[in-house]
């Protein structure tokens, strides 16, 4: 064995523990009898479960959250499938500048973008809507999504669509018998990435969060800063574990309906979409 | 399909959300810098146009603060890219249900919660936490060693929120290199660094420099690993500006260091740029 092989051995085992070991560790924490936030050895308990689903206050975020995440989705499908579409078979003028653009909510520091939505949201009214947060959530999908689509649409072939058209098919036509269904995979991908990235969004929502708009990790930060308990950890497995099932659930009856193949264009086997997939 | 509005019609929605969610916050952050702080329970002044606030946030204190954030951004991207690079080798050489299993590990803390990890960090580091009673146990240390409100903790927890992106990131391109180019140089002679120098390098330069960059951006927009398990003297210009806005009122000062986090960013872009390039034309 070479010292390179060696090395790399030692430093990617070393990460992955790293990775798994505060998350382990939270989990297991949050299964703890009393306050002390020591992880349960003999007994076990769920009180610190049951303290979160008789509160008000934790249960009222979550719902909240997942229905920012399930709008947010919608959000980032609507305006991030379109566009990509447009950018791959269109040439038009300003197409480079949005399709740089598009990239920038990856880049833009949260905390800049929180601060620049305070003013935003006073000035439309949006301010303890959780509209306005699922509407800031769905800019940060939308990055997510395009680039998904489009990999997908570089995929697929374009001569599937012109022969549509060559045969009679109106352009709205083709768009839906043909490029959307062979585009599902990457929409039911990129819509349940962008509905985790929503459920998890801690730094914006800490912004805009208000009694009315604060999601499980706007309330959970709070509690960090000031008074770690388990409850953290609890609100993050079950948010993990309402999360999975949700977005299951909808990308499951979304792709069986219409009964088409889904494994049309699978050329991004190994791809991020893929294994974020592939986890949930 | 070749009407001429129609991409124009399908970019609509998405030109609609940059500009109302992204242009226009980045504006208004830019008047907002320009008005005079309010006292107490104002924020600011309205319709007032003073550049007092960056007079405010270029002093001494403000100076090392960004200082702070540029050396921390950098050491975050490096640790990230440097240690994910050899994480992501290693992945390559797995069978496929081991590389399964350990990008679902990977991946794992981003479908999770940040909250969730930046907590067990909180734990596992704490003066009385497990690592310290470790080191203490091992005679490594007479008492705790302060991981925890510092730059170490700051270091740490970002560094577990970037990780998993820079691993995908590496790890899809080292996946696009055809394996026979390594063969063919393996029955050339080539030895092991050889081939990682001449073959595997150079071609996965474009992930390296994708990761790199992302690393130093998000580095350097830290807010959350800085916040909840650094210390209060170094802290990230993004902390201070959630800070003064939060917990001094102060948005005209907090949109200007907004301002300047940007401008730094950028200009650190800028300059990571050009390096890649140079770095890419002399191999």
């Amino acid at each position: 064995m070479s010292l390179g092989r060696i090395v790399t051995a030692t430093v990617g085992l070393a990460v992955t523990v790293f990775l798994a070991l505060p998350l382990v560790y939270a989990v297991w924490v949050s299964f703890s009898p009393d306050s002390f936030l020591t992880p349960p050895v003999e007994r076990w308990s769920l009180r610190w479960y049951a303290a979160f689903l008789t509160d008000r206050r934790w249960t009222a975020a979550l719902v909240r959250g997942l229905a920012i995440g399930l709008v947010a989705a919608l959000i980032a499908v609507a305006a991030g499938v379109p566009l990509a579409f447009a950018i791959a078979r269109h040439r038009f003028r300003g197409r480079r500048a949005i399709a740089a653009a598009v990239l920038l909510p990856l880049s833009v520091p949260a905390a800049v973008l929180g601060m620049g939505l305070l003013p935003v949201m006073h000035a439309t009214g949006l301010w303890g809507q959780p509209l306005g947060t699922a509407l800031v959530h769905g800019l940060l999908g939308l990055p997510v999504i395009y680039l998904i689509a489009r990999r997908h649409l570089d995929g697929v072939n374009p001569h599937l669509e012109a022969a549509a058209r060559g045969l009679g098919a109106t352009p709205w036509q083709t768009a839906r018998r043909i490029t959307l269904p062979l585009l599902r995979p990457a929409v039911t991908t990129g819509a349940a990435a962008a509905f985790a990235l929503s459920l998890n969004e801690a730094m914006v929502s800490l912004f805009l969060a208000t009694p009315t708009t604060e999601t499980l990790p706007a309330l959970a930060w709070a509690q960090l800063r000031y008074s770690p308990s388990p409850l953290v950890a609890v609100a993050s497995c079950v948010s993990v574990a309402v999360g999975a099932t949700v977005a299951l659930a909808v990308t499951h009856r979304w792709t069986r309906r219409n009964g088409v193949e889904r494994t049309a264009p699978s050329t991004v086997a190994g791809s991020p979409c893929e294994s974020i997939r592939e986890t949930l | 399909m070749n009407r001429p509005l129609t991409p124009y019609l399908l970019s609509l929605p998405a030109a609609g959300l940059l500009l109302t969610m992204l242009a226009s916050p980045l504006l208004l952050l830019l008047r907002m810098s320009l008005h005079r702080g309010g006292q107490g329970r104002v924020f600011y002044v309205p319709g007032t146009w003073t550049l007092d606030s960056y007079h405010d946030v270029t002093d001494a204190y403000g100076l090392r603060m960004l200082g702070y954030t540029v050396l921390f951004g950098a050491g975050v991207a490096v640790l990230t890219v440097a240690a994910g690079y050899a994480t992501a080798l290693w992945l390559r050489d797995r069978t496929p249900r081991r590389r399964r299993l350990v990008l679902a590990v990977v991946l794992a803390p981003k479908l999770a919660s940040v909250l969730v990890v930046l907590f067990g960090l909180q734990l596992l580091l704490a003066d009385t936490g497990p690592l310290n009673r470790l080191l203490q146990a091992a005679q490594l240390s007479d008492g705790p060693v302060r991981l925890l409100r510092g730059p170490v903790g700051a270091v740490v927890g970002e560094s577990a929120l970037i990780f998993p992106y820079s691993i995908l990131i590496l790890y899809t391109h080292l996946t696009t290199i055809d394996p026979t180019f390594e063969a063919a140089a393996r029955g050339l002679g080539a030895s092991a660094w050889q081939r990682f120098r001449r073959i595997t390098l150079p071609l996965s330069a474009p992930g390296l420099a994708l990761a790199g960059e992302l690393a130093l951006v998000w580095g350097m927009g830290a807010f959350l690993g800085p916040l909840l398990l650094g210390g209060p003297a170094e802290t990230t210009l993004s902390v201070e500006v959630h800070r003064q806005a939060f917990d001094h009122s102060r948005w005209p000062r907090a949109a200007a260091e907004a301002v300047l986090l940007t401008l730094t960013v950028l200009a650190c872009l800028a300059a990571y740029g050009g390096a890649v390039r140079r770095w890419r034309r002399r191999t």
